[in-house]
């Protein structure tokens, strides 16, 4: 594995910051959650919560205070198997306590990275500034990851994933015309922000193979994302012409390059849904070419409204949109969505069901076949399918379960072996540490 | 010491669209990235917009958004020698290639490495190297869909909850991204493996790394798998709350209660502040199970606080109480937040052909000892090709008698002496 033989003591928490860990676990580092019974992360506590075998819980939804305190364990919390695979260890311990606060800068000493998504100045507060670790880690790699980054006159504002993709204008990119913006549902910034997260890490520790000398490297998660508008920020600036504009952003429509026909596309149902269920299937069909165009023709029977002028070039199609899109419709109202995805790529249209997780679960051959996901456990959970780095690498492959091959650790699990390996406590000094709540 | 971290790297991007944001990273992490593009030029450099709506190689922002800080080289017989040996030169060779193309050009993994066993070899693809789609076709959009992002993102059904609207993919190309920014974390972790005495898997040697865009986006959808398995019942899509400030900007105004007390302890206190809390003062509301029963109550406090503020004063109100809010901005809005202004975020390159300086996005981490590199700009059409060819060891193809493979046959000689050359100096800086 690419990172064997590295160790990260990671104080990260929620999504942001555990992304990057996972990655540097699944490809091989020594991932040591630094953790607290007293606080556990939220999100080992947030619902849904992973049922007993046989049961079911509660979906998503609003996640509030009083569906958190019903929290029976804290190794249950579902979304915490998202963010924490990579054979990642959890130790406690109480930084609050002389002793807890020794222990961890004894664990600086022995580590090469030091990750942290607390707000800035948490750990300075600790008395675990990135100087303090410096004494007990000349070379340490520190890298933070609080939402608006360690300066800066807004350093002391906080984001959750919605938060910063509202900030940076990710929000306002998934919309239809003439509506306010749909936005993202989920934290697509706790990825990305987690993936930028791991770039500098890993710049980090190149950097040291160079120079011989550690860094703090201060990850936002605003400043990852203000390259993912692409040329619609340049076009902005450049030609002045505002993304706050009418009939922008465009929905499924795309016109650099010009897609036509491009977007969803209803479909029949699946054999067996419910109404509600059938009512929502749909494929993305996607012809920038000529040729794409010209074989999806050919697959939906040649019909003679194909061949009328107002679709006969790419520019045609993109301005009789609506006409053309619901005239295919009508095609892709006929077939499965699974059986529509495979007979035009068969023809080398592109297209794709739009899949949710269920698909991706129990529908999706390809991630079947590349071994998308790993079952894995942990002695309170059964195996789950879980995910890691999607990646393959030829002599260094990955593993979801990290260098020790193990599901998402429970709250504590590796405290007293962590320690005895890594600083030689014996048995009499963790019982002692224990007993004065020092390992809490 | 400082200097970027990827300072004498040498990356070759054959890469279409999906992966030119991957060498972007590279380079902005201070690596030499060489893009090779045919007499016409990549294919991003007919994608608009355009500056002033000109059709032009040079003038496409799809290409600039992309392609700053790389070299370009155009080469004519793209698979033929000049291309292997640049390939004999280079750390890393990023392509995306299908499987059957590359090993039609002799750029399969295996001829490559025979050429350069230090050589990592980076295939982005729409599905990997294998499996029973990997021959599919795919663009961002379709790659949006099956990676389930678009089922999660959309407007709310009607009041039958039959949607009369289409799930929604954003724009910006953001599979193309997230599998490039997964690209150059494969690349940065296979560096190490091959160059660190550290890395504890001693060989010197390269790889290939096969990333399959859709599994790339398939893994960034948080809670969703998680949340199936646990209820069997998928998320239905519906845009996350906002409120409406007296601009008509929206702010999106999460209320994590789940954090602990201290979250709702926080808001009141900024509504009294506002003088709106209205019934939210009722000792009850502090119980988490009464206000989640009685979350409309809660809801119009927060509209009658939008409605004293706009958009920009609502989001830092929200702060003020040490709530996640933020306003929603549109990509060039965000180049006046004074925060990112004062981290030195947005920079100005440029251009002078057109004589015009363009700001482009910044770096996406500041790390002082090792730098990001801005610029420069994007490359013009072929500007590099003599320049590269002479510093990576590549005579000129004009200047070698017969062009072609005699000067393929030159060129062997010089990159392998270059190569040594490097090693001395990997040597010196240890």
């Amino acid at each position: 594995m690419a990172l064997r033989g590295l160790r990260i003591l990671d104080f990260t928490r929620l999504g942001f910051g555990a992304q990057a860990t996972l990655i540097c676990g699944c490809l091989g580092a020594e991932v040591i959650r630094v953790e607290s019974t007293i606080r556990p992360d939220p999100i080992r506590v947030m619902p849904p919560f992973l049922p007993d075998p046989g049961e079911r819980s509660t979906g998503f939804g609003s996640a509030t205070l009083a569906d958190t305190s019903g929290a029976k364990t804290a190794n249950r919390g579902a979304v915490f198997y998202k963010y924490n695979t990579g054979g990642k260890k959890s130790i406690t311990i109480d930084a609050s306590k002389p002793k807890g606060l020794a222990l961890l800068k004894q664990l600086v000493a022995v580590s090469d990275v030091v990750t942290e998504s607390f707000a800035a100045g948490t750990l300075n507060r600790w008395g675990l500034s990135y100087d303090e670790m410096r004494k007990h880690r000349h070379d340490v790699i520190y890298v933070s990851m609080c939402g608006f980054g360690h300066d800066g006159p807004d350093s002391s504002h906080v984001t959750m994933g919605p938060t910063a993709q509202a900030l940076t204008g990710l929000t306002f990119l998934v919309g239809m015309p003439g509506r306010s913006p749909a936005g993202w549902t989920f934290s697509y910034l706790d990825h990305v922000g987690g993936y930028l997260g791991a770039v500098a890490i890993l710049t980090g520790l190149i950097h040291r193979s160079k120079t011989g000398q550690g860094q703090h490297l201060d990850v936002s998660q605003l400043e990852p994302a203000t390259a993912l508008s692409g040329a619609i920020l340049l076009d902005a600036l450049v030609n002045n012409r505002p993304a706050r504009r009418d009939g922008f952003p465009t929905g499924n429509r795309r016109d650099h390059p010009a897609s036509a026909p491009g977007g969803a596309y209803r479909t029949a149902p699946d054999p067996g849904d419910s109404a509600l269920s059938g009512s929502d299937r749909w494929i993305v069909i996607s012809c920038r070419t000529e040729l794409h165009w010209q074989s999806l023709k050919k697959v939906i029977g040649s019909p003679a409204w194909a061949d009328e002028t107002r679709f006969a070039t790419v520019a045609d199609r993109s301005a009789n949109a609506d006409a053309l899109d619901a005239l295919l419709e009508e095609w892709t109202l006929r077939h499965e969505r699974y059986e529509a995805m495979n007979v035009l790529q068969a023809a080398r249209v592109p297209a794709g069901v739009v899949q949710d997780a269920a698909d991706r679960l129990e529908r999706d051959p390809q991630l079947a076949a590349r071994g998308h996901f790993t079952m894995l456990g942990n002695p309170d959970v059964e195996p789950l399918p879980l995910e890691g780095v999607p990646f393959r690498m030829s002599r260094t492959p990955p593993d979801t379960g990290g260098a020790i091959h193990r599901g998402p650790p429970l709250l504590g699990q590796d405290t007293d072996k962590a320690l005895s390996d890594l600083l030689g406590l014996d048995p009499d000094e963790l019982r002692v540490l224990h007993d004065e709540r020092v390992l809490a | 010491m400082t200097g970027p971290a990827l300072a004498g790297l040498r990356v070759l991007e054959l890469a279409d669209e999906s992966a030119e944001y991957c060498g972007r990273l590279l380079a902005g992490l201070g690596a030499d990235v060489v893009k090779v593009e045919s007499s016409s030029g990549a294919a991003s450099r007919s994608f608009g917009p355009f500056v002033e709506d000109i059709p032009d190689p040079s003038r496409s922002l799809s290409f600039w958004a992309d392609n700053l800080g790389k070299r370009s080289v155009v080469l004519d017989e793209p698979d033929g020698e000049t291309l292997q040996m640049l390939s004999r030169s280079a750390d890393v060779l990023l392509h995306t290639m299908p499987a059957s193309e590359a090993v039609a050009k002799n750029l399969d993994f295996a001829s490559l490495s025979a050429l350069n066993p230090r050589l990592i070899v980076c295939a982005v693809t729409p599905f990997g190297q294998n499996g029973p789609w990997a021959e599919y076709e795919a663009d961002d959009l379709v790659l949006m869909a099956l990676g389930g992002s678009m089922a999660a993102c959309g407007y709310r059904p009607g009041p039958d909850l039959i949607y009369d609207t289409p799930p929604l993919a954003s724009m910006g190309d953001q599979a193309y991204r997230t599998a490039s920014t997964y690209a150059a974390i494969g690349i940065l972790a296979a560096l190490w493996a091959r160059d660190s005495e550290d890395s504890g898997v001693s060989s010197g040697g390269g790889q290939l790394i096969d990333v399959s865009a859709h599994e790339c986006s398939a893994s960034m959808t948080e809670w969703h798998l998680l949340s199936y398995l646990c209820s069997g019942d998928v998320y239905r899509r519906a845009p996350h709350p906002s409120l409406t400030a007296n601009d008509g900007r929206r702010v999106a105004a999460l209320v994590p209660d789940f954090l602990g007390s201290h979250v709702f302890e926080n808001l009141l206190a900024m509504l009294e502040r506002n003088d709106v809390a209205g019934p939210l003062t009722d000792p009850q509301f502090k119980d988490p199970g009464y206000r989640a029963a009685n979350y409309s109550e809660l809801w119009q406090a927060l509209k009658r606080l939008a409605a004293l503020h706009d958009g920009e004063g609502l989001y830092r109100q929200g702060q003020s109480a040490g709530l996640p809010w933020g306003v929603i901005r549109s990509p060039d809005e965000v180049v006046a937040d004074p925060h990112l202004a004062a981290r030195g975020h947005f920079v100005e390159i440029e251009h002078p052909e057109l004589e015009m300086t363009v700001t482009y996005p910044g770096a996406p981490f500041v790390a002082r000892s090792s730098p990001w590199v801005a610029g420069p700009r994007p490359p013009l059409l072929g500007e590099h090709t003599e320049v590269v060819l002479a510093d990576w060891g590549v005579p000129n193809a004009e200047s070698a008698d017969g062009g072609g493979i005699a000067a393929a046959a030159n060129g062997g000689s010089a990159a392998a002496g270059n190569r040594e050359d490097e090693a001395d100096d990997e040597e010196a800086r240890k």
